[in-house]
């Protein structure tokens, strides 16, 4: 029959009604349907599907939840309350505790407060009223029509209302806070306190005719949300580990002559709390207890200190389940991440570094001739020979100017250490190995291998004497960058070939004593053939070798080259031990005796070579 | 059919706020009327923390603006002067021609009159002040000012678009029937001419043509 036709039809705009206002409402108010709206592709409007039609408003996709929801709710005759719940974590326990206690964190107590309370109601209460054949003919256009203004004007309220601002900013991708938005939908709710009620305001939509009832939609929101903080779950600051020590497969027991003081060092970890106001101490990479925390534990802190942990016994975690993943990766991608930042740190090592006195590390065969060449803080000690065939790392001089020793140039914060510290000869003996690199070496030049060209730069964090050095270099920068970006820097950092030359597991270091040895009786035997030195003064040696150091142009990888002259060098050296950097001479006759000893070695591989030497009197 | 009129509240506004607030007022009127199959776009003002919707269509956007354009040139012509733009929607009624008469009827179902008070800056204050209303204060400093002010005209802006939503869904029985293929109904945006009478002349236009007295409410 007609009659029954036309019910059918306002049936089916009652139950479509339904299923439309709740769309609208969570769509505008939960931030994970949202993002699951917004992670469609954009439709036109001639693509639209079967149930973006309904009412003219083109929503999207239907999150799954909304479907079973729309499921159970089909008695149109019960009222459908949608409740958006703002949840507070509470801020009582940090999450650096939360982080201790995991358990805790999930069970952690939490205020949920009703901020906005939809009611959509089909209102029939003329159920036995029978229309007249004229009304039901156009009833139902007429409802549809109206239900349409209803859905826009409600559509536009929720942008009104103060839940909103709460929504897209817990929206934004950028950040995360320590609320949340869910929702509860039911056919029945509790009733609001008398003091809830005078926190709220109610406004009543003009209920839309759909004979025989009307379709009523109400909502009692909040008037304020100001007593809500929403505080931003910031990212702990990230600092470049200036001082760290070696990489898992360093001997934790291993121990350095003196203890230096603490450095605090911190990662940036999205959805942690800030770092406490006291932060983490770590021991000083060449200290004598730092080793005894490495390598790094499965479940050490990720937060405000490094895996030495040893200020922080107990071990992390992360709050949410969002954290939880991104902690683990952080916690599988740091040794490798704590390794490469040391690697270039030692690049830049002691010398450059602004912290206290020299103290010497010990330099013992198997360990990490990494840290041996850490001498900022440390006694003038032998220093082996920087690079061997094993070595990872890959050295190409730039020869375009060969009176230039093309070292990697110093960071500003290194030069101003250049001059005055007083570095041991181990660190002149280093130059001679690179000057004999050099000196087999083809014209294309001698270069740093940062591998870490593939990681995430960020640029606010790296310390000084980092941006220095790669600046200068026109290599990337290494530093923890924030959030998201950290895990693409993770990833990366996994996915490069960190052929950095610091690297531990490539430099033999057992090799260094007797490559010490065998370095410094060459020096010996060429100092014969040296030029004599006594013809300028010992100041404007060292000060040519200043020069000579922050003029070399940038390094530049160059495997085949390097791997070329790694042989060459181990065949000359016999055998001679491990990477080093860029050492400053402590006394101005070390510098001089090195600068020598290197020129004598640059020579006599360019006279096996075949290459002629041209001397100069540069001295 | 009766032609509904809605006199919004008036806005203080400064010179550099009006596109934005005319293109929140018009777009959410639009919005409101456009009962086709649109895809909503969320739109944030820059100088208010209010976000408004737009039907997503491009030749809307693109008139609207060109008429706000209009506007504020007629403003800047126009110093001191209080100013109404009106968002007319009609309906196309065919008509049998006549000698005064085009063939084609526009019969207005509703009117909308947006009220702005453009206030000058202090510098460019005319003798002509009991108009424009200046709210600075000397007394304060600028930038406590510019924010009392701007939060002033934030919720002056909230009630007019509250005002919006509560007239449309208190009359919806003058609304006419969906067209298939229609997005929004035909619509018309008024800005004073160049001169006053200009205006008026517009309007005395409208009422004989909806054939109904404009009725203030």
């Amino acid at each position: 029959m007609e009659m029954d036709r036309e019910s059918g039809k306002l049936e089916q705009i009652v139950s479509q009604f339904r299923s439309k206002i709740l769309h609208v409402i969570l769509n505008s108010r939960i931030p994970s349907l949202h993002h699951h709206y917004q992670q469609q592709e954009p439709l036109s409007l001639a693509r639209v599907r079967k149930s973006d039609k309904w009412f003219n408003l083109v929503l999207g996709d239907r999150a799954a939840a909304l479907e079973n929801l729309n499921f159970s709710l089909r008695n149109l005759l019960d009222p459908m309350i949608i409740d958006i719940i703002l949840v507070h974590h509470s801020s009582c326990s940090s999450s650096l505790d939360n982080l201790y206690t995991p358990s805790a964190a999930v069970g952690s107590p939490s205020d949920e407060t009703v901020i906005e309370r939809w009611v959509v109601q089909y209102d029939c209460a003329r159920v036995n009223a029978t229309p007249s054949g004229a009304d039901t003919s156009s009833s139902y256009k007429k409802t549809y029509k109206k239900s349409i203004i209803l859905l826009r004007s409600l559509f536009a309220q929720m942008r009104l209302l103060p839940a909103y601002r709460i929504f897209r900013q817990l929206s934004s991708l950028s950040q995360t806070y320590n609320v949340d938005l869910v929702y509860k939908v039911s056919s029945f709710s509790h009733p609001f306190s008398r003091e809830e009620e005078g926190a709220m305001k109610e406004y009543s939509f003009v209920p839309v005719e759909a004979f025989p009832g009307r379709l009523c939609v109400s909502v009692t929101y909040r008037t304020t949300l100001s007593d809500f903080n929403l505080e931003p779950l910031v990212s702990l600051p990230s600092n470049i580990i200036t001082d760290y020590v070696g990489s898992p497969t360093t001997d934790p027991m291993r121990s350095f002559p003196s203890e230096k003081g603490f450095h605090a060092t911190s990662f940036s970890i999205r959805g942690a709390r800030p770092p406490s106001p006291s932060p983490f101490q770590r021991p000083h990479s060449w200290s004598s207890g730092f080793h005894k925390g490495l390598p790094l534990m499965q479940n050490q802190s990720l937060a405000g200190s490094p895996p030495a942990y040893r200020t922080s016994p107990k071990p992390y975690d992360v709050v949410s389940p969002q954290s939880d993943i991104y902690g683990n990766r952080i916690r599988n991608r740091l040794p490798t991440l704590q390794q490469a930042t040391a690697y270039d740190e030692y690049q830049l090592s002691p010398p450059f570094s602004a912290s206290a006195s020299p103290s010497p590390p010990a330099y013992l065969s198997g360990a990490n001739p990494v840290v041996a060449h850490h001498c900022s803080e440390t006694a003038p000690v032998t220093i082996p020979f920087p690079l061997t065939g094993r070595n990872s790392f890959h050295l190409s001089l730039n020869s375009s100017d060969p009176s230039r020793h093309s070292l990697p140039p110093l960071s500003p914060r290194s030069s101003k250490h250049d001059a005055s510290s007083q570095e041991s000869p181990s660190g002149i003996r280093s130059y001679r190995k690179l000057e004999a690199l050099r000196a087999g070496e083809s014209p294309s030049g001698l270069s740093i291998n940062y591998s870490a060209q593939k990681m995430v730069r960020d640029t606010k964090d790296d310390s000084g004497r980092f941006s220095g050095l790669l600046s200068s270099s026109g290599s990337p920068r290494i530093g923890f960058s924030r959030s998201s970006s950290r895990l693409s820097f993770q990833d990366d950092m996994d996915d490069c070939e960190f052929s950095c030359p610091f690297d531990v597991d490539d430099i033999d270091v057992s090799d260094s004593p007797a490559s010490q040895n065998v370095e410094g009786k060459k020096a010996l035997d060429f100092t014969a053939q040296s030029v004599p030195v006594g013809k300028k003064s010992q100041d404007a040696a060292v000060g040519m070798l200043v020069h000579m150091l922050r003029t070399a142009p940038p390094l530049r990888q160059d495997p085949s080259c390097y791997s070329t002259h790694s042989s060459k060098t181990v065949g000359y050296e016999g055998g001679v031990g491990t990477a080093s950097g860029f050492f400053m001479p402590c006394k101005t006759a070390d510098a001089l005796e090195e600068l020598k000893s290197y020129r004598e070695m640059r020579d006599l591989l360019l006279s096996k070579s075949g290459t002629r030497v041209v001397r100069k009197e540069e001295m | 059919m009766n032609c509904e009129v809605c006199q919004l509240k008036e806005l203080e506004v400064e010179h550099f706020e009006i596109r934005e607030v005319l293109r929140c007022i018009l777009h959410t009127i639009v919005f409101h009327r456009a009962l086709g199959l649109v895809r909503p776009k969320d739109v944030d003002l820059e100088l208010f923390e209010i976000t408004y919707v737009q039907c997503g269509d491009v030749e809307l956007e693109k008139k609207i603006d060109e008429r706000i354009d209009h506007f504020i040139s007629w403003v800047e012509k126009h110093p001191n002067k209080k100013s109404q733009i009106c968002l007319s929607f009609y309906e196309v009624k065919s008509k049998q021609p006549s000698w005064f008469t085009n063939k084609t009827e526009r019969l207005y179902w509703e009117q909308w009159y947006v009220n702005l008070n453009v206030t000058q800056h202090p510098k460019h204050h005319s003798s002509k002040s009991h108009h424009a209303k200046v709210v600075v204060d000397p007394g304060e400093s600028a930038t406590e000012d510019r924010s009392s002010r701007r939060a002033m005209v934030e919720a002056s802006l909230r009630e007019v678009l509250f005002q919006i939503i509560k007239f449309v869904n208190e009359k919806k029985d003058h609304v006419p029937p969906i067209s298939d293929g229609v997005i929004y109904f035909p619509y018309e945006i008024t800005i004073p001419s160049s001169s006053d009478s200009a205006f008026g002349m517009d309007m005395i236009k409208r009422m004989l043509h909806s054939g109904h007295p404009t009725m203030l409410s």
